[in-house]
């Protein structure tokens, strides 16, 4: 005799949705780093479309839905656009080397410094937290543009949100822990054509910000510790190389997906860094050019004052030899070295002259 | 006490950075790299994988060719480096591995390859290298 | 204006004896318009890269508006919020600069602009921002690290495809954040830069919780589940008219439902890895919410307007999220982890949902009362809020 089941009060399942879903049976293992984003690109899920039509924000391997609205409206959905083969291993290590500008700079380090160079110092700073969120506001607006398919590419990218947001308050806490303050914006950011703001392509933004820009700011950064007056500059600088680096290594990786993904865009992209590279050369593009503010507190700082200006200036411009040259080979990494060679790039001539 | 330069006096800081956690943050962290160590005619390639330095060994000159970047120095020149470590429980202002790379015309980080990407994983674990040196002041060093 | 009042009791803005003697730029015209940048680099002059024969021009000294500004670290290091002594302190109601002009520094003059589409503070603004800039960043974490894997056992098929369905849907909840905020980010003033920064510690946080639960899903056997229905993902994503009317959307709404599953499913985690992803993700939800509200609360307080609004805008919310409450996927889902499987979930897992509801709309209503947000009585809700919403009253 069975045992009669109440049924009253059971809500009734539709469950059909159990059937709908993605390759299933998956299991990924962790590695020796943990759970990484590599790690749970296997099988299907780590296959990347090359174009993707994902637009209704889908996780990707997720099962669609046929009556799902497009809201996504992705202006990136070619994957050589954004793509990098090590986005998630750039991922992973931001993560795991993130810092706080709060408690990891050792600030009471700071002692009362030299007037010329406390303003120099400030102007720099001024200088780093006016410019260092461009970097931000920039890939964060490409980031809402990029279908998530290629959601890996755009984590390195909020990574990088997360860390110029920090470059922009430690310059700010450092303008304001020794007797000084902010000094004078140089409207380096503006809306000027060619700028990094403006560009409508993602590859010709990246080919500006992260690697012409950027890589003149890490050159900015190293020198920043190299010439820091205490501990506290040291590791404020120190810090924001590692990122600033990292964010280098996307646009170099992302260059060389590019440039062997899409060969039709190779020529377009020499154009870039045509204007880049002229930029760099005028002094607009390079903060760590000679004159104006930032180039005048460099010296000013590298010299070790005011009255050591003309022996700051020869520093810097020596260290702009090793920025061009590193410039150079992160081109030549990034598979773009032919201009060096047929003498499209007037770079090399600029370096030989300062040589 | 260990000898510098020696894959024992690499292994005794390796001991010591790696039993550290406080270096696996702050701006540490992973960091995965194979880098050598030019003292003079001494090479030594280090490999880090993750938070560690899971390998010190000796070498030659061939085995630059494999590592991301090496740095390189006289004996004299790593010798005051090390000492002044000893002497300030980690670099002073003088004495980090940035400032030294800057102040020499061809640098203190350098390659036989000549790939930039690989070069600046100098600059991207520059923290974690300075952590890695810092900790042999630690251990007693005999030069 | 919470802050103005704090700035002008700075306790270190006092003027070093120096500072008296630098020119304010506020008080001269020329100083300001002097665009030193601009001519010597900005007109092409080609840099050689050799050293100046003319000696330095060292026009940019002395310009600053405030200086002698000694801020020191305090126990908990030297945070953001710390900054604002002084004139530093001083957030004005409108930031008419479209620049990248750092709040204090003397601007540049004839500097084409960045545009930028949220200029006023009453459109951004929450006093707590600085202070949850740098709790997110002391409270960071890492899924691949963080969290104990190797707790993840085999589970019966049901419980781990209602998992992986659960997951699937917070993952693309996540994305709906990541693009939300990283699409309004950019058209906010630098003028309030302690927004613009906790922001950017938000959509790191959600790029984290988009990889955590794909790991989850991934990591025991399954893989992703079916995509939510999105009718309130395209709610949020579309809310372009203003900042204050997306925080509606993504905080009031979204986030309170999914801090609201979180916390059920804390309490019917599995093993120790989902038990730490959802507790985790709930501390960064909570500094959402704190933001959201505060914000929320300040645009309230200066914009007449904004009650009116933001109860029409949530009525209308309303209406959306029935359309999504009325898809089983994720009810179903939850019902299975919540009762332990299909059997369970018939009765103890519907009625532990139908308890989770209840809680969900208790916590928005509360939050709405408390903003002076009028809210539509629940028998005029749609179903099934108008039951939830009942539920909380009856309550």
């Amino acid at each position: 005799m069975s045992e009669a089941v109440d049924t009253s009060g059971e809500h009734e399942l539709d469950l059909s949705w159990m059937d709908q879903k993605g390759p299933w049976d998956t299991k990924a293992e962790e590695s020796r780093y943990g759970l990484t984003l590599a790690d749970i690109q296997i099988g299907e899920y780590g296959e990347t479309p090359d174009v993707s039509d994902n637009l209704t924000g889908r996780p990707r391997g997720s099962a669609p839905r046929p009556g799902s609205y497009r809201i996504g409206n992705y202006a990136v959905r070619t994957k050589n656009e954004i793509w990098l083969d090590n986005a998630s291993f750039l991922y992973e290590e931001a993560l795991q080397r993130q810092w706080s500008s709060a408690t990891d700079v050792p600030w009471h380090t700071i002692e009362p410094l030299p007037d010329d160079i406390e303003q120099a110092e400030c102007q720099l700073a001024t200088f780093f937290t006016e410019v260092e969120f461009v970097a931000g506001d920039v890939p964060a607006r490409w980031v809402s543009e990029t279908t998530p398919d290629f959601f890996e590419a755009r984590q390195v990218l909020l990574a990088q949100v997360m860390d110029e947001s920090r470059h922009m308050d430690v310059f700010r806490k450092r303008a304001m822990a020794n007797g000084g303050g902010l000094m004078q914006a140089t409207g380096a950011t503006s809306g000027f054509v060619g700028s990094i703001d403006l560009s409508r392509d993602f590859t010709e933004m990246s080919s500006r910000l992260h690697l012409s820009g950027e890589g003149a700011v890490l050159t900015m950064f190293r020198m920043g510790e190299l010439m820091a007056q205490n501990e506290a500059e040291k590791a404020m600088y120190r810090l924001c190389a590692q990122d600033e680096a990292r964010h280098v290594a996307f646009g170099v990786m992302h260059m060389r997906y590019m440039s062997a993904a899409a060969p039709e865009r190779r020529e377009e992209i020499h154009c870039y860094l045509d204007e880049a590279e002229g930029q760099i050369v005028s002094g607009v593009g390079n903060p760590a050019a000679r004159g104006g503010p930032v180039g005048e507190s460099l010296a000013i700082l590298l010299g070790g004052g005011k009255d050591k200006f003309d022996e700051g200036m020869n520093m810097l411009t020596a260290i702009r030899r090793r920025q061009f040259r590193e410039y150079k080979k992160r081109i030549v990494s990034a598979g773009f070295g032919e201009r060096f060679e047929n003498g499209r790039s007037r770079l090399m001539e600029m370096f030989e002259e300062a040589a | 006490m260990a000898k510098f330069p020696s894959v024992r006096w690499f292994d005794a800081v390796r001991e010591v950075f790696n039993g550290d956690e406080s270096v696996q943050g702050g701006g540490g962290g992973y960091c995965n790299c194979i880098a050598g160590m030019k003292v003079g005619k001494d090479v030594f390639v280090l490999t880090f994988e993750g938070v560690e330095c899971t390998e010190a060994v000796k070498a030659d000159d061939a085995a630059l060719d494999d590592v991301d970047f090496y740095l390189d120095m006289a004996p004299a020149d790593w010798r005051e480096m090390i000492s002044n470590i000893h002497s300030n429980n980690g670099a002073d202002r003088h004495h980090t591995l940035n400032t030294l790379d800057l102040e020499r015309e061809d640098g203190l980080a350098t390659s036989h390859h000549g790939d930039q990407y690989r070069e600046d994983l100098f600059f991207r674990y520059n923290q974690t290298f300075q952590y890695f040196f810092n900790a042999s002041a630690r251990i007693r060093t005999d030069f | 204006m919470a802050k103005s009042s704090k700035a002008s009791k700075a306790k270190t803005a006092k003027k070093a004896p120096a500072a008296s003697a630098k020119p304010s730029a506020a008080s001269d015209p020329a100083i300001a318009a002097t665009p030193t940048l601009v001519s010597s680099q900005a007109q092409g002059k080609a840099d050689s890269g050799q050293p100046e024969k003319q000696g330095p021009v060292l026009d940019w000294m002395n310009k600053t508006r405030q200086w002698g500004v000694r801020v020191k670290p305090g126990k908990a290091g030297l945070r953001l919020g710390d900054l604002n002594v002084g004139i530093y302190g001083e957030i004005p109601m409108q930031w008419s600069d479209q620049s990248r002009n750092p709040r204090g520094a003397v601007p540049r003059k004839g500097m084409p602009p960045v545009g930028y589409a949220v200029r006023e503070k009453v459109g951004m603004w929450a006093d707590s921002a600085a202070d949850l800039y740098e709790e997110a960043i002391q409270r960071r974490w890492a899924p691949a690290t963080d969290v104990p894997w190797n707790t993840v056992e085999k589970l019966p098929s049901d419980i781990e495809r209602a998992i992986c369905q659960v997951c699937t849907e917070l993952s693309q909840f996540a994305n709906v954040e990541i693009e939300t905020i990283a699409g309004w980010q950019h058209q906010m003033v630098y003028g309030y830069h302690e927004v613009k920064q906790y922001l950017a510690t938000a959509s790191f946080d959600a790029a984290r919780h988009y990889e955590c639960f794909r790991k989850r899903a991934l990591v025991n056997g399954g893989g992703l589940g079916v995509e939510g229905p999105g009718q309130v993902n395209r709610m949020i994503l579309e809310s372009s008219g203003g900042w204050s009317a997306t925080v509606a959307y993504l905080v009031l709404v979204r986030a309170v439902f999914t801090m609201t599953i979180l916390k059920y499913l804390a309490r019917h985690a599995y093993n120790d890895a989902e038990r730490f992803i959802y507790e985790h993700v709930l501390q960064d939800k909570a500094r959402l919410l704190t933001y959201g509200l505060d914000h929320l609360h300040f645009a309230v307080a200066h914009d007449d307007e904004q009650p009116a609004v933001l109860a029409t805008v949530l009525a209308i919310g309303d209406r959306v999220l029935t359309r999504d409450l009325r898809d089983p996927a994720l009810r179903e889902a939850l019902a299975i982890i919540f009762g332990r499987g299909i059997r369970g979930a018939r009765r103890q897992g519907m009625e532990m949902y139908e308890e989770m509801m209840a809680d969900f709309m208790q916590t928005h209503l509360g939050y709405c009362r408390w903003l002076g947000i009028a809210r539509a009585p629940a028998e005029a809700m749609p179903p099934p809020l108008n039951r939830h919403a009942g539920a909380s009253v009856a309550a």
